[in-house]
């Protein structure tokens, strides 16, 4: 069974991850939403990729929300009224980090962790893979959580001494 | 009382000295590492009393800072705060002679119930 099919089946888990992440970061309660989208503008968005040792594959774990959520949640965490760009990505990574951690956590076998990768984009279109899409609201704002296989790894680093060899894309 | 928190979040190291005070732990000199090499060199320099760290961080990890802690003679109390809670992690803490791991999300609750006994 792939990762992602076991995300499949784990999909309230999934659910029931991102609402908790949601809850304790933001401190506000989050609630399940099925068909809302994120809304038009800044998408600030963290990335990081899992890798199973067993099969030697990569999943993506990506957190998209729009710029006002992540300037509530930098300016809540770094107790700051007016939170910088980087701070924006700051936040959203760790929330990212947060929620891929908590993902890893779901598989079955040994597998690592990188980086979280965050970044701002004008783009609110999710993006066209083939995964497991859950969303969340909180602050009247949509969170989403996306898990799927990697197919772009580009970019990442992974923790500890190796940090500084960037990820090569899998043959 | 020297606490050392590891992050390379800014906004984690900040949540985390915010939950320390929120439990109850709070008024102890705070020393800053974005990464496991920074704490490792400010962990031997300044003879800090409990290290709090992240396990995922640039340089070198959090698993390989308590190693490397270990190996050099330090016994300092040694706290992961971490995204990752699986059993096999914080086996694998224990055994390298963490006193316990905080997984992330996390409350003030989890703090005392784990430091209180180290923090003063």
């Amino acid at each position: 069974m792939s990762a992602i099919d076991e995300f499949e089946e784990a999909r309230e888990d999934l659910e029931a991850l991102l609402i908790e992440v949601l809850g304790s970061v933001f401190s506000e309660e989050a609630m399940p939403v099925w068909d809302d989208a994120l809304p038009p503008g800044p998408i600030v968005s963290s990335r990081l990729a899992i890798h199973d040792e067993v099969d030697d594959s990569y999943t993506m774990v990506e957190v998209r929300t729009s710029a006002i959520v992540a300037r509530v949640l930098a300016s809540r965490m770094l107790l700051t009224a007016d939170p910088g760009p980087d701070d924006l990505l700051d936040a959203v990574g760790e929330l990212g980090n947060i929620a891929g951690g908590n993902v890893k956590s779901l598989l079955r076998h040994s597998c690592r962790l990188s980086l979280p990768l965050a970044e701002m984009t004008d783009d609110a279109a999710a993006p066209d893979v083939d995964g497991v899409t859950v969303r969340a609201a909180v602050l009247g704002q949509v969170v989403e959580l996306t898990v799927h296989l990697a197919g772009d790894i580009e970019g990442l680093t992974w923790p500890g001494s190796a940090s500084e060899e960037v990820v090569e894309t899998p043959a | 009382m020297k606490i050392l928190v590891a992050d390379d979040s800014k906004a984690m190291r900040m949540i985390v000295v915010r939950t320390l005070r929120q439990a109850g732990l709070g008024g102890h000199d705070i020393i800053e590492a974005e990464d496991g090499k920074q704490a490792y060199e400010i962990a031997r320099a300044q003879n800090v009393d409990l290290v709090l760290s992240d396990w995922n961080m640039p340089e070198m990890t959090g698993i390989e800072l308590l190693k490397a802690l270990r190996s050099s003679g330090s016994e300092v109390p040694f706290c992961f705060v971490t995204s990752e809670g699986s059993d096999e992690m914080r086996e694998q803490a224990s055994q390298a002679g963490a006193m316990g791991l905080i997984a992330k999300p996390f409350t003030s609750d989890a703090f005392g119930d784990i430091l209180a006994p180290v923090v003063a």
